[in-house]
């Protein structure tokens, strides 16, 4: 019999966390949730923009960019969903929606998609897992990470070096030989869209961009470098799914903001699950995955806790 | 190996209804479709990187792997989403008494 790759889906089954039945329940998709969510999105959205627009001038556009920033930021958990495909039941749907949330972020979709699918395989084992957060060993380290200065310097230099026509081994290990060409052609694609973007700023003689996009990204990317945080990092470094990943009991505007994903133990146990149906499957896996009972906040004490007890 | 013959797999009220069903049967380990076009059997294993597609996520018509999300027509085999570009090993099926065969070597 030809050799299997044990996914996680597999493992959550063969322990009897889920029945195949009832995982063919929660995995139900459809377009109606994620419609009603992104309708809800827009809304924010404007609100954000025009609290922008409102205070232009005055010293409150400082917080309105920022909070228009952490919503901006969140459109990672989009994007996030639909690399699952498990966003919109329309397959194409997720394509396009993921597309966009990558340009906002500047995250190219198909190569996201590829490392996430590894990190989902290889959660929390070194060398082998492409998105983890190693534990800071002293507070200097936990401080740089939210910074988000080694984020954005490791993105920027991804995109140059794939514009460039350049995979690298580490890159090749998850990204298949046929999709090579497609990664190039993405960073080329998106890098044009920003020239693009670049050269009509300087057409009409606007900074509209920089004022409700690049900078107001800049000020909340540090929340989402949090969020992540909180999802593997200070967590075990095995493979078991059952310890190395953080749920976070949060309140309805995180959930709302991040599409769900705060149920992150839930997720790893079953990827094919639609945002939507993660509160439910919550409820099923109670007590068998890790949760941090007081959210975000929890999970940084956990973390600055054990950066107490390492840190020389 | 011997030539292709029809084998017992499993009695159809065994299967998942509307979903896939994983079944092993000598050295294979075969997936059982119950969809929307009737019964199909192919490998079970993922022709890109080899995941176990009996945990995918089956639409009726299509069955998604749950590693990386490639697709495959499960009457054709057919693959239809990237990263996959290798169509699935189908097996030719019937249903006999109650009870589904498949036509393949020993």
């Amino acid at each position: 019999m030809s050799h299997l790759v044990r996914t996680p889906i597999t493992q959550a089954l063969e322990e009897g966390a889920l029945t195949r039945r009832e995982l063919k329940a929660f995995m139900s998709r459809s377009d109606g949730p994620a419609l009603i969510r992104l309708a809800g999105w827009l809304i924010v959205l404007s609100m954000t923009t025009f609290a922008i627009w409102a205070s232009l001038g005055t010293g409150w556009v400082i917080p309105a960019m920022f909070v228009h920033g952490v919503v901006l930021v969140h459109h990672f958990s989009l994007q996030h969903e639909c690399c699952h495909y498990t966003a919109f039941k329309t397959r194409w749907a997720n394509d396009v929606a993921g597309n966009i949330c990558g340009l906002i972020i500047m995250l190219p979709n198909r190569f996201f998609r590829y490392e996430h699918c590894d990190h989902h395989t290889h959660t929390q084992i070194h060398g082998k897992d492409t998105e983890i957060i190693e534990m800071p060993q002293s507070y200097k380290e936990y401080w740089l990470y939210l910074s988000s200065y080694p984020y954005w310097k490791a993105k920027f230099s991804e995109l140059w070096r794939h514009f460039k026509g350049h995979l690298t081994p580490a890159d090749k290990r998850f990204v298949p030989r046929e999709e090579y060409s497609t990664i190039i052609w993405e960073a080329r694609l998106m890098v044009a869209f920003y020239l693009i973007v670049f050269a009509l700023s300087v057409y009409f003689q606007t900074f509209a961009a920089l004022w409700y996009w690049l900078i107001p990204v800049v000020m909340g990317e540090p929340v989402m470098r949090a969020i992540r945080m909180t999802e593997h990092v200070g967590r075990p470094t095995v493979a078991d799914m059952k310890t190395n990943t953080r749920s976070n009991r949060v309140g309805p505007v995180w959930r709302f903001l991040c599409w769900n994903m705060n149920y992150h133990a839930e997720h790893h146990y079953a990827a094919s699950v639609p945002f939507h149906a993660l509160p439910a499957l919550s409820k099923k896996l109670d007590g068998y995955i890790y949760t941090e009972p007081d959210g975000y906040l929890g999970a940084h004490k956990d973390m600055l806790g054990q950066i107490k007890h390492t840190s020389p | 190996m011997t030539e292709p013959h029809w084998q017992d797999l499993i009695a159809l009220d065994a299967l998942e209804p509307d979903d896939v069903t994983a079944v092993a049967l000598g050295r294979h380990r075969l997936a059982v479709y119950d969809g929307t076009a009737g019964i199909s059997v192919s490998e079970a294993r993922c022709t890109h990187a080899g995941a176990d597609l009996c945990d995918g996520y089956f639409d009726g018509k299509a069955i998604e792997c749950p590693l990386h999300q490639a697709l495959f027509d499960c009457v054709s085999g057919r693959a239809l989403a990237a990263p996959a570009v290798k169509p699935l090993k189908m097996y030719q099926s019937r249903v006999r008494d109650g009870r589904i065969e498949v036509l393949l070597p020993k």
